[in-house]
């Protein structure tokens, strides 16, 4: 057992995917488990997940519906996902823990809302305005943040919990004094000019909802990861996120370094904002945060912070997420089930750390051993 | 098996990943001597005493304490059969009073109303204050540890033994942070300690000392025994020829100076701490072309933070700092750097690296941003990062298991600090600011670093070295600063002072 | 002004406890997010053991009252062992396993409470109801003018809450343990050389701070929530670490941020009533106690000092 598993996991090479895979694998075998206790069967389970994703093709359809359908609004989740978690990775690069990517969401969705969408612009106008908008609340949130960090060294795990609840309630007051939809007891719906996915579109015989905004995602990706590795201010970055101390003696400036990561921070979840609540949602519900952004955090966990390794997470944590209400009515599995694998496999890789280190010590004795034996031999 | 040895280490082997640390040493000691453990940074002494003191256990071999065999598991262990130890690295609580760090683990307890066990912090004390005074070890015991000083430290780690009644002591490099008159008087304790009863282990590097209290030595290299030596009867050269493994010179050969123009103008600075405690005091010096201005003083009296506050790492609260005429006071740290002042600072893995990054990376880490590393749209060039790190591994003889992209936390100490100092020196600074150069390095690279020390001098650089080590000071500087409570009161060409009179102004004794 | 004083003090005081379990925690050197799911996990267990009691409607009985509150404590107590378990034994990145914690305790809680109703209650619901708990007046010393409301209305939880509090004090500063728990947050290497285990002191440190945060989660679904559901994670848990850190990791002054938040909002509620405001103007209120944290942490954070072995691996060999 100790053999094979060093012989998979121990390989410095590619352990940065070997070990998060190994985590997500235990975690659904212990996922298995849970719904086989259930009395249910694992697999049909884990199969109507993939199925209600769009990742696999259900029995039977309902009109106008088929896995392209599903696959898009699959899409539609992900793509806050993805932008929240990239938000996470950021600021974790300088050594930051951005907690408030919640409340940054709900400033930029909410700003956006009730100026951009709740305008007569057209489309073409509305849209980039609207991820405009939400880049710019997001980035002076954040950067708030970390100019409270380096200006009067305030925890920003304080801080961001403090602005989350003063944006909470700062736009439900606002909501229930003036965008209030009486019936739906939510914010008034956004015009469908401004909304970034675009609703019920027909394709290839199917009506399908089609999120503009997750091509920006994956690109954002992309460029983040360029950005961290390739540039100098990256490099500034990943210095300050390291040991501030070294960095500011290589020269560094350390607080301006550390406002500018809040900010692109802040900006990511921005985006994310305006994808989840003019995108994903054309309403807001007071008092709520989303929950998006503390699942990023998992999901940035779970990408290791690599940009690439999250379009990964997300994917992954987004697909269970998604597909829960239709495993729910297809198997009569509670749809909590869904969040319980997740929280399961966040446990087991906030695990990785000790599965690499006890996976090198199994490795160095091993290694050991064999030494020994061959100088045994050598001697006889 | 004799009844006369208190401590035996038979046939000890420990292994660490890719090491073997201590390679079947065996050693025998009486009660009642003072045994010292020589040997190089790395040789194994402290992995020795360690097992002995029960923080690892051996993989091979058995130790004998008072004739028994033991299986010494936890220091918990080693405290109940009378050893006790003063780590190097102190291990002491900073927001406790001495009493509390003393008495830890082992607490007089008494019952408030009867019946909630409390600790009795009074008693405490008074026992401190006694013990403290039965060894002639003063302290005040309500004091907090981060409001006193090195050598007061020390003696509560001391104090922590005896209050544990240990008869075995080990001291491992108790003297590295001392003055030479604290050192002195901490050789003395040693020696009472042994005249009443105790055995004492001392571990270090330092051959005088050994002469000075030890009555026999064992001398390790390489995590073997090379030799065991009566002390009285041996030369200190013998000796350091052993621990070495080859014939070593003491001094280090330097030409006369020549100096040049001044280069850095120190005038009137002060400077404050966090606790905006001021803890540089209206310092005034210059530092010519060609000269080596050595700082000498006791940890802990401001001279890293004058090293910081001339680097920009720190901001003076008074005074101007000049640089090849031009007022740098309030530059950032980035720009004195452009302007040619390089950086050696005292905690390498604090701050001289950036220990997760590649090798590479590092000795890039000040000229990153631009040519030929990253171009004008700041875009890094990877290549040439790959070539620099090559050329520079090669030049300055870098060892390290991946080469370039090796990450620097699993170099060694010495060839971190060997990478730091190609780094600044490649800077083709004019001052260049060394800080405790040699700290936790072997002999060759001691050496080795006083020699490009030297050579930087004479291509016309001007150094700037703050050391505790009084041999290093000595044997480098052209011109000595001594350095007490944050002022420099004294400043003179190195030929003028005996080592003892800088100990003394160390001491804050001043003379006219 | 009564009114303000004896809601400030019920809202105050659970978020009190629970935030000194997040300081038996930290001063042992453990980073603790995971408050927000222990108290939510605890809460959990203590109202399954009332509903499976007493039935899904809620009970009077003072017994089963009090003994939810112990069962808060031992389900609060068990979670932390998982946080304990990431931070000590798999030296998991410990801001990283409190998150964890918090979203795997919301998960779990859910999925449990859904399946307990549909097993035992046969009915499909996400909570356990469990009603208000009962107050009461102490007579006499209520009839003091302004200070009187302190006795007034009080919860019997808040009684618990003040006995458990002065234990945790007398525990943390004048015992044994937490002499040695706090040098565990200073220096661990000191604690280990004096002979006791690193690793016991802080698992059991964050156990007691599981123990504590359960009772506070259960105060508030026995008060302002009167049932158990996923309304009991709004995050009171990290409102009483920006208690803690804004108490400086000491008993007493966290005691002052948690009465700070709780008067501010029970004053702010009043304000909205005497103005006669709609209730959305609460909303605006209730920003006050966050935006009253923020201004003076610009003033005290300077000062702040966190332990500092706060968030260090604990690795013997290292030194």
């Amino acid at each position: 057992m100790k053999k094979l598993l060093v012989k998979i996991l121990g390989n410095e090479k590619t352990q940065f995917i070997a070990i998060p895979v190994f985590s997500i694998l235990i975690s659904l075998i212990v996922g298995m488990a849970v719904i086989g206790l259930l009395g249910k069967y694992p697999a049909t389970a884990y199969i109507n997940l993939l199925q209600g994703s769009g990742l696999m093709p259900k029995p039977s359809y309902s009109a106008y519906q088929g896995m392209l359908t599903d696959f898009t609004s699959f899409l539609n989740m992900l793509t806050p996902m993805l932008f929240a978690a990239l938000s996470v990775a950021v600021a974790m690069k300088a050594g930051l823990f951005n907690i408030g990517v919640s409340g940054q969401m709900l400033a930029a969705g909410f700003i956006a809302t009730v100026t951009v969408g709740y305008s007569a612009l057209p489309s073409a106008a509305a849209k980039p305005l609207v991820i405009l908008v939400g880049i710019i609340v997001g980035m002076l949130v954040g950067g708030l943040v970390g100019f409270l960090k380096y200006r009067f060294n305030i925890n920003e795990v304080v801080s961001t919990i403090m602005v989350n609840y003063i944006v909470q309630y700062l736009t439900s007051f606002f909501i229930n004094t003036r965008y209030m939809d009486q019936i739906s007891r939510q914010s008034k719906a956004i015009s469908g000019a401004s909304r970034l996915t675009l609703m019920d579109v027909p394709m290839a015989g199917l009506q399908v909802d089609l999120p503009l905004c997750v091509i920006l995602a994956v690109l954002a990706a992309v460029l983040i990861r360029f950005f961290l590795d390739r540039t100098s201010v990256g490099f500034e970055i990943k210095a300050v996120g390291a040991n501030r101390n070294a960095a500011s003696y290589a020269g560094i400036n350390v607080g301006k370094t550390m406002v500018l990561s809040m900010m692109i921070s802040g900006a990511l979840a921005g985006l994310a904002g305006v994808t989840y609540y003019l995108g994903y949602l054309q309403s807001i519900q007071p008092k709520v945060l989303a929950s998006t952004g503390f699942d990023a955090i998992a999901v940035a966990l779970l990408g290791n912070n690599n940009p690439v390794g999250i379009i990964f997470s997300s994917f992954l944590i987004t697909a269970v997420t998604k597909g829960s209400s239709y495993m729910s009515s297809a198997s009569g599995i509670d749809p909590e089930i869904a969040s319980v694998i997740t929280g399961l496999i966040l446990l087991f890789s906030a695990c990785s750390a000790f599965i690499r280190y006890q996976v090198g010590k199994w490795k160095t004795e091993l290694e050991e051993a064999e030494r020994r034996n061959a100088d045994v031999n050598n001697n006889h | 098996m004799s009844e006369e040895y208190i401590v035996e280490m038979r046939h000890i082997t420990k292994r660490f990943p890719g090491i073997v640390a201590n390679d079947d040493v065996s050693i025998q000691i009486k009660k009642g001597e003072i045994y010292a453990l020589l040997g190089e940074n790395g040789a194994g002494k402290s992995t020795l005493m360690s097992m002995l003191f029960g923080m690892y256990e051996p993989d091979e071999g058995e130790i004998y304490v008072k004739g028994k065999k033991v299986k010494i598991t936890s220091p918990n262990y080693a405290t109940k059969l009378n050893i006790g130890m003063v780590h190097q690295h102190f291990k002491l609580v900073s927001n406790y009073t001495i009493t509390e760090n003393i008495i830890m683990g082992m607490e007089p307890v008494k019952k408030i109303l009867g019946m909630f066990p409390s600790v009795d912090i009074k008693k405490a004390n008074e026992e401190i204050r006694k013990l403290s005074e039965e060894y002639g070890l003063e302290v005040e015991p309500t004091q907090v540890i981060e409001k006193v000083n090195v050598s007061i430290r020390q003696r509560v780690e001391i104090l922590k033994m005896l209050y544990r009644q240990a008869e075995i002591l080990i001291f491992d490099e108790p003297t590295a942070v001392l003055t030479p008159q604290e050192i002195e008087f901490l050789l003395q304790i040693i020696r009472n300690l042994r005249d009443s009863g105790k055995t004492i282990i001392l571990i270090t590097h330092k051959l005088e000392e050994i002469k000075q209290v030890a009555d026999r030595c064992a001398i390790l290299n390489h995590g073997k025994i090379v030799d065991i030596l009566d002390v009285a009867s041996t030369s200190t050269k013998k000796m350091a020829n052993l621990m070495v493994g080859r014939e070593v010179s003491f001094s280090v050969e330097k030409a006369e100076p020549k100096f040049g123009e001044v280069i850095l103008d120190v005038k009137d600075i002060s400077v404050h701490n966090q606790d905006r405690f001021e803890v540089v005091k209206h310092v005034s010096f210059q530092v010519h072309r060609g000269e080596i201005f050595a700082i000498a003083g006791v940890s802990g009296n401001g001279q890293v933070e004058l090293a910081d506050a001339v680097a920009g790492l720190m901001k003076v609260s008074g005074g101007t700092i000049t640089l090849k005429g031009r007022d740098i006071t309030h530059e950032s740290i980035r720009r004195r750097t452009e302007m040619g002042i390089s950086y050696i600072p005292e905690d390498r893995q604090e701050y001289g690296l950036l220990l997760d990054f590649t090798l590479k990376e590092n000795l890039a880490m000040k000229s990153y941003y631009k040519e030929p590393f990253s171009g004008k749209n700041g875009i890094l060039k990877r290549d040439e990062f790959e070539k620099y790190g090559k050329r520079l591994i090669e030049e300055y003889d870098i060892r390290s298991g991946q080469g370039t992209v090796t990450q620097v936390r699993s170099m060694s100490g010495g060839n971190q600090q060997k990478a730091i100092i190609a780094r600044e020196i490649e800077l083709q600074s004019d001052l260049m600011i060394f800080v405790q150069p040699t700290r936790g390095l072997d002999i060759g690279a001691i050496e080795n670093i006083h020699k490009q020390i030297i050579a930087e001098r004479d291509k016309g650089k001007a150094i700037l070295l703050i050391s505790l080590e009084l041999d290093e000071i000595m044997s480098c500087a052209d011109t000595i600063g001594v350095i007490y409570n944050g002022a420099i009161d004294k400043i003179a060409p190195a030929d003028t002072l005996s080592t003892s009179q800088v100990g003394e102004f160390m001491m804050g004794v001043k003379h006219k | 002004m009564s009114t303000i004083i004896i809601d400030g003090l019920s809202f105050a005081l659970p978020l009190f406890i629970m935030a000194i379990g997040a300081i038996y925690s930290e001063r042992s050197g453990v980073t603790n997010l995971a408050i927000e799911g222990l108290q939510g996990f605890g809460a959990f267990i203590g109202a399954l053991f009332v509903v499976l009691v007493s039935g899904n409607q809620g009970t009077n009985s003072q017994a089963v009252f009090y003994l939810s509150f112990f069962f808060a404590m031992v389900g609060g107590m068990v979670y932390a062992l998982l946080h304990a378990l990431l931070c000590v034994k798999f030296k998991a990145n410990q801001v990283i396993s409190g998150v964890v914690i918090n979203i795997l305790a919301s998960a779990l809680t859910a999925f449990l409470t859904k399946q307990v109703n549909r097993g035992v209650f046969n009915q499909p619901s996400d909570k356990f109801q469990l009603g208000v708990s009962n107050r009461y007046t102490v007579p006499v010393l209520s009839d003091i003018p302004v200070l009187g409301a302190v006795f007034k209305n009080i919860y019997p939880f808040e009684v618990i809450i003040i006995i458990v509090a002065v234990i945790a004090w007398f525990v943390l500063y004048k015992t044994r343990y937490g002499l040695h728990l706090r040098a565990c947050g200073d220096n661990p290497h000191a604690v280990d050389a004096a002979g006791r285990n690193v690793g016991q002191i802080r698992t059991a440190a964050v156990m007691v701070s599981g123990a504590l945060s359960g009772i506070g989660g259960m105060c508030f679904a026995y008060s302002i929530s009167a049932q158990f559901s996923g309304s009991i994670y709004v995050g009171y848990g990290y409102l009483a670490i920006a208690a803690m850190i804004f108490g400086n990791w000491k008993i007493l002054p966290t005691l002052g941020a948690c009465l700070l938040f709780g008067f501010a909002r029970s004053a702010g509620y009043q304000i909205v009533q005497i103005l006669e405001k709609p209730s959305s103007y609460s909303d605006l209120v209730m920003i006050l106690p966050y935006l009253l944290t923020l201004l003076l942490l610009i003033f005290f954070s300077k000062y702040n000092r966190s332990p500092r072995a706060l968030g260090e691996i604990y690795d013997k060999g290292k030194r």
